[in-house]
């Protein structure tokens, strides 16, 4: 009865009140984002006295807005590439060996998931210092690498598991050797972890604020950088445009995801 | 044929699998050598320096705890991820049932709209609560319009701000693992309740709530522990005057330059975090969704 959406009587309505207000809850604050966006008020008047696109044709003429965005997204190009590599690995040699302290090690793989990101950032930090990293490309690839491999390690792991080995056994009673199996049966096989990972991986690398605020320099810095040294000074319009891309990326790669959820399904 | 086929798989099976278990250890050297190199030894050395700088002791400690600055932070601490967990639960335990019960066609929405919100960009979110809560904001407004209130509530830079956008942040990681606990009971057993006579109370305190609280525990202290751990959403809605304990450790770091203080101030999340993860692990069979706090 209480699991049944018929039977649930008055209480029915009760929870649909609930989870009315936490879905507003939830979308409200992004919409009215974008909503601000588009008003002409440099004060964030809301609702906004007039309409207008000034706020983004200041950010997209901006070459500092430019040069971070592009900064971001060519580390989380690399951090992609780089986590996907690293986690197929990782997890092919989890899945298929059996060692000594085999559980230890992959508890240890997903702890950077499960640490404070500031405790990481910091100690990052101080190592870097004396590599002479910070402020530096490379510096922002390892930080955001070591945080995306967990994920990356995860999902490339959950589609190794439902993927039976006896395929690659029976590709090579065929004949193929090893590698020609890894390339022709396992990794189609496993594609969908692998695009997934790579989601996972650019998004968090995208996002990420802890570990690129000790990793940036006032001559290099990502995106997420940016809008957080801006937000210390003021609350600018120019942030809500922002904000707003950021959300139709996040849209974009949603929907991605889900169409091919549903390619693979039917 | 069934047993030709089998014969012949079993050498090549064995043959396969003893090529592939060295080769296994080989293809985990490349994420070890990253993480050993660039988490473990960092990590390690931050600890280190708490009981190494600026002399070999225990001092980082005995000031880290026995400064009212200090104890101040920890209280904030733990007390604003207490009441988020709080507030979290008491919202997201009807929502996840509701997304439990509800037919497919709209779960799917409600669905859309908790994945849309958590994987927005979370200086994004914290912006829209920042302009929302502040003194000429929304909020305010609409309260102020409707005659709530007669002049505008301080909601940012204090730990109201805090645990108001650290409940928007957290709520759907309760909701998401919740959902799956509670779509895994067997609704019969509920059928079953009713047959023998329970109320509706009866039935949710009795029969619901309990086998659901693995679900709620564990919910429950993701939540706790990301929320000890979060740095942006604090320092950005808390102000200067209520910090965190990731903020105490970035400013310790950033403006005093006092690696000592912040490796113990590191250390004691740490043992936190990890110790509550190993509780989580141990009892709860564990959650698949991160921890670390942002």
């Amino acid at each position: 009865m209480l699991l049944d959406f018929d039977r649930l009587g008055a209480w029915r309505w009760g929870l649909i009140g609930v989870g009315t207000v936490v879905m507003l809850f939830l979308l409200l604050p992004i919409v009215f984002i974008a909503a601000l966006s588009f008003g002409d008020s440099q004060w964030l008047v809301f609702p906004p006295p007039g309409w207008t696109l000034q706020w983004y044709q200041q950010l997209l003429t901006d070459p500092v807005w430019i040069d971070s965005l592009l900064t971001s997204a060519k580390v989380a190009v690399i951090v992609t590439v780089l986590s996907v590599a690293l986690g197929l690995l990782a997890s092919l040699g989890l899945a298929r060996s059996t060692f000594f302290g085999k559980s230890a090690l992959q508890a240890f793989f997903l702890t950077p998931m499960v640490l404070p990101v500031v405790v990481l950032a910091v100690a990052l930090y101080a190592f870097f210092l004396k590599l002479g990293l910070t402020g530096t490309l490379t510096g922002f690839v390892i930080g955001h690498l070591i945080i995306a491999l967990p994920f990356s390690i995860i999902t490339i792991g959950n589609s190794l598991q439902s993927f039976d080995p006896a395929l690659e056994d029976a590709a090579m009673i065929c004949g193929a050797g090893p590698i020609e199996v890894k390339w022709r049966v396992t990794l189609p096989a496993i594609r969908l972890g692998l695009f997934a990972a790579a989601v996972f991986s650019f998004l968090i690398s995208w996002d990420e604020v802890v570990l690129s605020i000790f990793m940036a320099s006032p001559t290099l810095q990502t995106l997420p950088v940016l809008i957080w040294s801006t937000l210390r000074q003021d609350l600018t319009p120019v942030i809500a445009a922002a904000s707003t891309l950021l959300v139709a990326l996040t849209i974009v790669l949603m929907l991605l995801v889900s169409l091919l959820k549903r390619g693979t399904r039917s | 044929m069934s047993t030709a086929l089998s014969s012949a798989a079993v050498p090549v099976r064995r043959r396969f699998k003893i090529g592939a278990e060295s080769r296994g250890v080989k293809l985990l050297l490349p994420a070890l050598l990253l993480l050993g190199g660039f988490f473990l030894i960092p990590v390690l050395t931050l600890l280190l320096r708490s009981v190494m700088e600026p002399a070999p002791g225990l001092q980082n400690y005995v000031e880290l705890l026995g400064s009212q600055t200090y104890v101040r932070v920890f209280f904030n601490t733990f007390m604003v991820a207490g009441v988020v967990t709080l507030i979290t639960l008491l919202i997201g335990f009807p929502t996840a049932w509701l997304l439990a019960v509800l037919p497919k066609r709209w779960s799917q929405l409600m669905f859309a709209v908790l994945l849309l919100s958590m994987w927005t960009n979370l200086l994004a979110r914290t912006y829209a609560w920042m302009v929302l809560l502040q003194q000429t904001g929304l909020i305010n407004r609409v309260l102020m319009a409707i005659g709530v209130i007669d002049e505008p509530l301080a909601l940012v830079n204090n730990l109201v701000g805090v645990t108001i956008g650290m409940t928007y942040i957290m709520l759907p990681f309760l909701v998401m693992p919740l959902h799956a606990t509670l779509r895994a009971i067997d609704p019969s057993t509920l059928r079953a309740a009713a047959i023998c006579g329970a109320s509706r109370w009866q039935a949710l305190r009795l029969v619901l709530l309990p086998l659901a609280l693995p679900g709620i525990a564990s919910g429950a202290l993701m939540v706790f522990v990301m929320s000890l751990g979060y740095y942006v959403t604090p320092a950005l809605l808390g102000g200067t005057n209520y910090m965190m304990l990731a903020e105490l450790i970035a400013q310790l770091v950033q403006s005093l330059l006092n690696w000592g203080l912040a490796g113990a101030a590191a250390f004691v999340l740490l043992v936190v975090t990890l110790g509550l993860y190993a509780v989580q692990l141990r009892y709860l069979g564990g959650g698949r969704t991160g921890f670390g706090g942002r």
